[in-house]
């Protein structure tokens, strides 16, 4: 046991019971979470941690169906549009080239990295890392990829790229005709997969479970 | 046990793995992860970002986002004037959607971030608990501004018949998107354990 802060008294981390609430910065002791069980703040109702059923088997699953969705969703075509009684098809990487050869090779590159490079990363080093609580082996950089995985959070736009096609789409529906392609729908397959990654991942269970790894 | 902010009980909790530890670590005992106090001069890094992106905030605004060409014609569109032929057209959610991740949201996240800083070196003590929401609040919205930057992407692809019907990417566009990005590393940087320095840190050292 330790004392920190005013005389408060913190367990030692074989009892991780304290929490800081995100949103509102309330301290609050949460219990090691039951299988389906979710913890909620009681002063602002924030989702505190959550351990779901089957997180790490589902983790892995969806990490690899997304995967495999975002690398379908460069092989079709992406989105059709027609006006004037002209056509034009486009694919998912020829929405980032068609910035470069426009002049704008910076805004491409943060495109490219938000929507495309940055989620297939998050996805390799989330598979990596469950693969190490799936075998009961600490591979090497477990950890580090574990923290950098969560750091790299909040800079992946899947689906903030998919509310942006929603609104082109309503910008340009008066004056053309919209197509769908194979590709689309893998993105938004992709994008699904991702977010239930995202949700099954409880720091303090991943953590806990990474902790208890046996060292080599 | 009463409710308590931990901030004022000196405490906080890391970000990346959940442990609580005294607010004075620079890095999580547990995940090594790098916490507020691990930024040195964090209100000065927060004012660098804050000023880029009030920089940048300009020509996002005032320069076009994209130049439309139909039938030889062309017009420039700027985030407001997308914003007012939206609302123009009828599609007021998605005028209403536009406005707040694009208007709305950045100069808020400049303004209160700004507020934040001003009111630590002042040594103000005003509602230090809705403060500390305020800015977990900011640093959580700043993404969805991304949206515009998006959607311009997705104009200039898809819309390429020449003189018939094009759009071209605008200034704007790119500084738009590098001010999303440097409202959020401010927001990384700034460390909000000083709103409780100044409040009530001295009696707790
Ligand atoms: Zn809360
Ligand atoms: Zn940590």
């Amino acid at each position: 046991m330790a004392t920190w802060g005013r005389g408060v008294l913190i367990m030692a981390s074989a009892k991780p019971s304290q929490m800081v609430c995100h949103e509102c910065d309330l301290l609050i002791g949460v219990p090691l979470l039951e299988p389906g069980e979710k913890a909620f703040c009681p002063r602002c109702n924030f989702l505190l941690a959550a351990n779901r059923r089957n997180a790490q088997d589902k983790i892995f699953a969806f990490a690899v169906a997304a995967l495999l969705f975002l690398a379908l969703a460069n092989a079709f075509p992406f989105l059709g549009f027609s006006a004037q009684g002209q056509e034009r098809t486009v694919t998912l990487l020829q929405c980032v080239a068609i910035l470069i050869t426009e002049n704008f090779p910076s805004l491409a590159a943060i495109v490219f990295a938000l929507i495309i490079a940055i989620p297939a990363i998050f996805l390799l080093g989330v598979i990596y890392f469950s693969s190490s609580l799936a075998l009961s082996r600490r591979l090497p950089a477990t950890e580090i990829t574990l923290r950098w995985m969560l750091w790299l959070l909040p800079w992946s736009m899947a689906e903030i790229f998919l509310i942006g096609i929603l609104v082109s789409f309503i910008k340009i529906v008066a004056m053309a005709d919209v197509a769908l392609g194979l590709s689309f729908w893998s993105y938004v397959f992709f994008s699904v997969c991702i977010t239930v990654v995202v949700m099954h991942l409880d720091k303090r269970e991943l953590w806990r479970g990474v902790r208890a790894l046996p060292n080599e | 046990m009463s409710e308590q902010s931990a901030m004022a009980l000196g405490l906080q909790g890391c970000p990346i793995c959940t442990k609580v530890g005294p607010v004075e670590c620079t890095s999580c005992e547990i995940c090594g992860a790098r916490l507020h106090a691990g930024w040195s001069n964090s209100i000065q890094r927060t004012w660098a970002w804050l000023i880029t992106s009030v920089v940048l905030y300009l020509p996002a605004n005032f320069l076009p986002i994209m130049y439309t060409r139909f039938l030889g014609k062309e017009t420039e569109n700027t985030i407001l004037g997308g914003v007012v032929s939206l609302w123009t057209h009828g599609s007021y959610p998605i005028a209403i959607i536009i406005f707040v991740a694009s208007v709305f949201v950045p100069l808020g996240k400049i303004l209160v971030l700004g507020w934040l800083c001003l009111s630590i070196q002042l040594g103000s003590t005003f509602a230090v608990t809705q403060k500390t929401k305020l800015y977990r609040v900011t640093e959580f919205v700043g993404r969805w501004s991304m949206i515009d930057v998006f959607v311009v992407g997705i104009l200039v692809a898809l819309i390429q018949l020449g003189n018939v019907m094009s759009i071209l990417p605008g200034m704007a566009a790119l500084a738009f998107a590098a001010m999303v990005v440097t409202t959020m590393l401010a927001a990384i940087v700034f460390d909000p354990r000083l709103l409780w320095m100044s409040a009530e840190w001295d009696d707790l050292k």
